[in-house]
């Protein structure tokens, strides 16, 4: 053999019982392996269930009972499980290995990322400090900056008064066939309703999400919030681990939703599916309604207030119905550092790109079905049927468009409550009823998909059973309340 | 690891496998990226992989197919990504494993090398986050470490690319070799 020579089936020897069952074991494999029989005998000793399954398999019975045989008698010279005695005895090996070729200087004294990664976790400077990247991360830059100046700017002033009125000038001179001008300029129209939501509210709302998300990913900061948030979670079934699809549930709840894999039991991917669909707002329904409750700081925080209460609440109840213990916790601390500008532009271009790809056709899409539903008279069907459901919430009739898009995406549905409130359509309170239900509705048909994809067809619509009404009730009881005590926002 | 899928002897393979594996947030995706030049997603936060990735690249003028796993601790799994992330390892018969670690906590990484070198794999040890280990003063001495695991280790920070093009040229000099690692002919 050439340089590369891997004496490495040998580099651990372990103590001579071990090596006996092995050299024993490795005579009675008989089958081709695509990994070394060595390798084999020690997963087999560390008792390990596909390998055993997988030799009994190719050896045949006879032949697996004897070098069962061989596992138990080795058992017999260690009081611990072969497993555990393996692993140590490997770990012994490679902590010898790292202590001759690490040369670690005394410790001196901690660097700022470090002290600042520690304050992070504990609950006394740990949630000041959460609040403030709430404060100006989301609130400042992606509610009051994106979604108020720049959808300004882009809304208003580029689509508003260049180029939806171009647009409208030369199609209704270029198309005189009335329904097709309707479904490219007209209320609910491709450039009209489809391309403007898309480019002129939901890009840089979006985009300045995703650009501040990326910044605090690469800082290191989420799983030092992980580690804030355990204790709060234990008691809902989950554990720290489980606020990393949380989180990532703000960008993307289809995405979070994938990312459930990460926790251990089935319990717990259970219980976040289910919470990422009913409770934590995707980046694009968030950031439109931070746009559209910026202007009214108490519906912004009663709007919080009663997702992190459903979100408890439900959580709660989900651990309690669902049997089983909690997992326990156990994560990899990166260290804080200083974004790195390329590392954030491009994750937040490869976000962007990927939400647009998916959005853009969809808004169209959703343009047309609209059209269509307006000429054959569905449209206003199914408005007419949304009407008691906008009663009970004690929201106009027109809120009801609002609410047909929610069904396709709820940021699209939020967008659709973003123009009302422009037009002076809906008062404070009825803004902040339909921001809670719309967030409460599932995000949109990709998270359906998705979790029928993870959980089985069967959970999926379980789940889009109890969310639909759940959401409705949430926000009439909230419309009942705030009408009783006569609150004005 | 199904039984349908025995192993050939010498396997002519136009296209080789290389695979990244390691514990979660180590540097996987990063050199996934260097390597392919596709994008998926990086975060510095653990268990963002959780499907394994494939993406094509050019290693000295041999196809490659480049594959990046999620996070694991051992190879002895626990969750559902560690057991996706075995069964390739053990399955498809990878012609270079990369195992990148975190070189700052080399003494909690190497349980996981000294495991995949147990099962014959064909490893290459990247040492990734140099960079924050000399902030640390962290010395490591590679060419030791190199000896004593009898494999090629490369000190490396994925972030600036530093290490990329040495991990080329070995991973090169692995496929161009063109021996069978993985069955050194039976006793």
């Amino acid at each position: 053999m050439s340089t590369n020579t891997f004496p490495a089936d040998r580099i651990i020897t372990y103590p001579p019982p071990i090596e006996e069952a092995v050299q024993h074991i490795e005579s009675l494999l008989s089958a081709e392996y695509t990994v070394h029989r060595r390798a084999i005998a020690l997963l087999l000793l560390q008792h390990d269930e596909e390998i055993e399954g997988m030799v009994r398999r190719r050896e045949g019975e006879e032949r697996f009972a004897r070098i069962a045989e061989q596992i138990r008698e080795a058992q017999l010279h260690f009081q611990q499980p072969l497993a555990v005695v393996l692993l140590a005895h490997r770990q012994r090996v490679a902590q010898e290995i790292a202590r001759e070729v690490l040369h670690t200087p005394s410790r001196s004294g901690s660097s700022f990322a470090e002290w600042l990664g520690r304050v992070c976790m504990q609950p006394l400077t740990g949630i000041p400090i959460l609040l403030l990247v709430l404060y100006y991360g989301l609130y400042q830059f992606v509610g009051v900056f994106g979604g108020g100046t720049l959808v300004d700017l882009l809304e208003n002033r580029l689509f508003g008064e260049v180029i939806n009125p171009f647009l409208s000038h030369w199609v209704k001179a270029l198309v005189p066939f009335m329904p097709i001008q309707e479904l490219l300029i007209g209320e609910y129209g491709i450039f009209t309703l489809g391309i403007t939501y898309a480019v002129a509210l939901i890009l840089p709302i979006v985009g300045t999400f995703f650009l501040m998300f990326s910044i605090l990913e690469d800082s290191g900061y989420f799983p030092r919030l992980a580690m804030l948030i355990d204790r709060l979670f234990k008691k809902i079934g989950l554990n720290g681990r489980a606020v990393i699809p949380m989180v990532l549930g703000f960008g993307c709840d289809t995405m979070a939703t994938m990312v459930t894999r990460i926790l251990e039991t089935p319990r717990e991917r259970l219980i976040a599916t289910f919470l990422l669909a009913l409770a934590i707002p995707c980046s694009a329904q968030l950031g439109v309604i931070m746009a559209l409750l910026a202007s009214h700081p108490g519906a912004l925080a009663i709007w919080a207030g009663t997702l992190v209460s459903v979100f408890l609440l439900i959580g709660w109840l989900t651990a309690r119905v669902l049997p089983g213990t909690p997992a326990t916790f156990h994560i990899e601390i990166p260290p804080m550092r200083l974004p790195i500008l390329s590392n954030v532009l491009i994750k937040t271009y490869a976000r962007m790109h990927w939400y647009f790809r998916e959005v853009f056709p969809l808004f169209i899409v959703a343009s047309v079905l609209i059209w269509l539903g307006q000429i054959t008279g569905l449209f206003d069907l199914a408005l007419r049927a949304l009407a008691p459901a906008m009663l009970l919430l004690g929201l106009p009739d027109d809120a009801a468009s609002a609410f047909l898009f929610g069904f396709f995406r709820r940021d699209y549905g939020a967008a659709g409550l973003y123009h009302l409130q422009e037009n002076g359509v809906l008062s404070g309170r009825q803004l902040l009823v339909s921001a809670i239900t719309l967030t409460l509705f599932l995000p949109c048909v990709a998270q359906f998909l998705m979790m029928k994809k993870e959980r089985g067809l069967k959970t999926a619509l379980a789940m889009s059973a109890i969310i639909f009404p759940f959401a409705i009730a949430v926000g009439a009881v909230m419309n009942w309340i705030l009408q009783t005590i006569g609150v004005n926002l | 690891m199904s039984d349908s899928q025995s192993a050939p002897k010498s396997r002519q393979r136009s296209v080789a496998r290389v695979v990244l594996v390691g514990n979660p947030n180590v540097g996987k995706s990063v050199l996934f990226n260097r390597l392919t030049g596709r994008y998926v997603t990086v975060s510095n936060y653990p268990g963002t992989t959780v499907e394994i990735a494939r993406g094509q690249a050019v290693i000295g003028g041999q196809n490659c197919e480049v594959l990046d796993t999620p996070g694991m601790y051992s190879l002895t799994p626990i969750t559902e990504e560690e057991r996706v992330a075995r069964a390739l390892l053990l399955r498809e018969r990878p012609d270079v494993v990369v195992h990148v670690v975190d070189a700052k906590n080399l003494n909690r990484m190497l349980a996981l090398t000294l495991q995949l070198l147990e099962a014959g794999l064909p490893v290459i040890l990247l040492l990734n986050m140099m960079d924050e280990a000399e902030r640390l003063h962290l010395h490591i001495d590679h060419h030791a470490l190199a000896k004593k695991l009898g494999i090629p280790v490369i000190p490396a920070s994925l972030i600036s690319g530093r290490g990329v093009e040495e991990l080329r040229s070995i991973v090169n000099e692995y496929l161009s070799s063109g021996q069978d690692y993985h069955l050194p002919a039976p006793d």
